[in-house]
């Protein structure tokens, strides 16, 4: 008998309230290497779900597991969670390298072994010779690709990341969700990538989860694998939260 | 070649045109009311050069100039402790804002009258004083950039498990310190002023004990040029010491 290959991530029942439920329950499971898009209306709780998967935010539901060990807010565990914000968080005052290098020191290297990782990531990351800028004197786009790879660097179990390109130009988009999509097949990392943009999620995910409106639940799980053509899934995802926003809108009237 | 108006504003023209205005109109009424009340210009010049010559100026300077470091350094540190504590608990930042609110409201002539009453007249008058009064002014900067540290670059701290030390090396620490350099650059000013003041009383040396020993003797054109001693110890430290501090705190934006 062939054996399952084991879920990297497991979330289940995962729901949360804020005064009132914002989410409902939601489980999916995310094998390794997997690239997952969380879709969904504004306000449906995506970002809190991610932050809830980073053991960023309690659950008032649910659990979470990574490589089967739960990831709760506020306790330790042994896996490594890297994390892209919608901003980049980056220190203002340590340049790139140092950046990067500062998140290795928990994982207990050596100055010299952790300053090679930063450099080997930030080109990676496409940043060869600006090792040594300050995150003030390079641009919000470069300043996007240190924060992954600084995520990168600490060779995460999973990557989590939270609308990294929101604050980008429409071209900068473009080129960064090629670079993820370029650094994704290079390392082969688990990754969950929250984003509003029904396009960017089509050409950059393998796995889509749509939310639905609030409380959300899961609308849609669909593995983007080629096999409907993507000028039709955008389509019909589009659909799919045009129904959820009325819904929503039509729920609070 | 530089224009003209660069030229009148590289050479402050302006302002010294101010000053020869001031001068010709202090000669004036110097020469109409007596050197008693206001000694002419070149008495004062001469005044200065006496006390260069005789090396008085540094006798009298270094004492007051000691006093300032051991009143403000303690202020200094003791702001840096009520920092501390108010990044370490949120009791004790209110406990600190309290504190500051009511020594902040408090007089230079409270801690001068205590002081002589607790010190009786000795040096530790003065440097009690400058203490009191510079230590809302430096505590306050402090306490007001712990609480402006960015909460997510805390929250990148911990999603990368940054121990509590190393976040305050690398996170706290550095985005306190402009609020220290301005703290203590106003703070350092105050205590000039305070303790010249407080060395009326009790003490045989330092500026304000001399200033007032010369307005005794009759000497009014002594008293102008300690004021001037005053006014370049004051504009030498800030141009030598505090902006070369901000110059290199800044080297990153």
């Amino acid at each position: 008998m062939a054996m399952k290959p084991r879920l990297k991530l497991r979330v289940s029942g995962i729901g949360k309230d804020f005064l009132i439920p914002v989410i409902e329950t939601v489980s999916f499971g995310v094998e390794a290497g997997e690239f997952v898009c969380l879709l969904g209306p504004n306000g449906c709780g995506k970002t809190t779900l991610l932050r809830i998967i980073g053991g960023i935010e309690p659950a008032t539901r649910g659990a979470v597991l990574l490589d089967g060990q739960p990831v709760v807010a506020g306790d330790a565990h042994s896996r490594k969670v890297g994390v892209v914000f919608q901003e980049d968080r980056l220190l203002p005052w340590m340049t790139l390298e140092q950046n990067v290098a500062l998140v290795l020191k928990p994982l207990g290297l050596g100055a010299e072994e952790r300053h090679a990782l930063a450099r080997r990531h930030l080109v990676l990351a496409g940043l060869a010779g600006f090792e040594h800028y300050y995150p003030g004197r390079v641009s919000g786009g470069m300043r996007q690709r240190a924060a992954i790879a600084r995520a990168l660097a600490i060779e995460p179990d999973v990557l989590l990341m939270d609308e990294p390109f929101g604050a980008l130009d429409a071209q900068n988009r473009r080129i960064m969700q090629n670079e993820v999509r370029r650094i994704w097949k290079e390392t082969g990392r688990t990754i969950l990538f929250v984003t509003h943009s029904i396009e960017e999620a089509v050409a950059i995910g393998t796995t889509l989860v749509m939310l639905s409106a609030r409380p959300s639940h899961i609308r849609e799980l669909i593995r983007n694998d080629g096999r409907v053509e993507r000028g039709r899934l955008i389509d019909d995802l589009n659909t799919m939260i045009m129904e959820e926003v009325e819904r929503q809108q039509g729920g609070a009237a | 070649m530089k224009s003209l108006d660069e030229w009148v504003d590289r050479l402050h023209l302006p302002t010294l045109t101010v000053t020869a205005v001031a001068v010709v109109a202090w000669s004036l009424l110097s020469w109409r009311y007596g050197a008693y009340v206001l000694p002419s210009p070149r008495a004062v010049v001469g005044g200065l050069a006496d006390i260069l010559r005789t090396g008085e100026v540094w006798t009298h300077t270094g004492a007051s100039l000691s006093r300032i470091l051991i009143g403000f350094g303690g202020a200094v540190g003791l702001a840096l402790l009520m920092g501390l504590a108010s990044f370490l608990s949120r009791r004790a930042r209110a406990v600190v804002h309290d504190v500051l609110a009511v020594l902040n409201s408090t007089s230079v002539f409270v801690w001068i009258v205590l002081s002589i009453i607790w010190f009786g007249l000795s040096r530790w008058a003065p440097i009690f004083t400058t203490l009191m009064i510079t230590l809302p002014v430096v505590a306050s900067n402090i306490v007001e950039g712990v609480e402006n540290v960015d909460r997510r670059l805390l929250e990148m701290g911990d999603v990368y498990r940054l121990g509590g030390r190393e976040k305050f090396r690398a996170i706290v620490v550095p985005s306190t310190l402009p609020y220290l350099v301005a703290g203590m650059k106003v703070g350092f000013g105050l205590a000039l002023k305070v303790s010249v003041v407080a060395e009326i009383f009790g003490v045989t040396s330092g500026i304000g004990y001399i200033m007032n020993y010369s307005r005794e003797i009759l000497a009014t054109q002594m008293v102008f040029a300690w004021a001037l001693v005053m006014v370049l110890v004051m504009m030498v430290t800030d141009k030598l010491v505090f902006d070369s501090i901000s110059r290199r705190l800044s080297r990153w934006r």
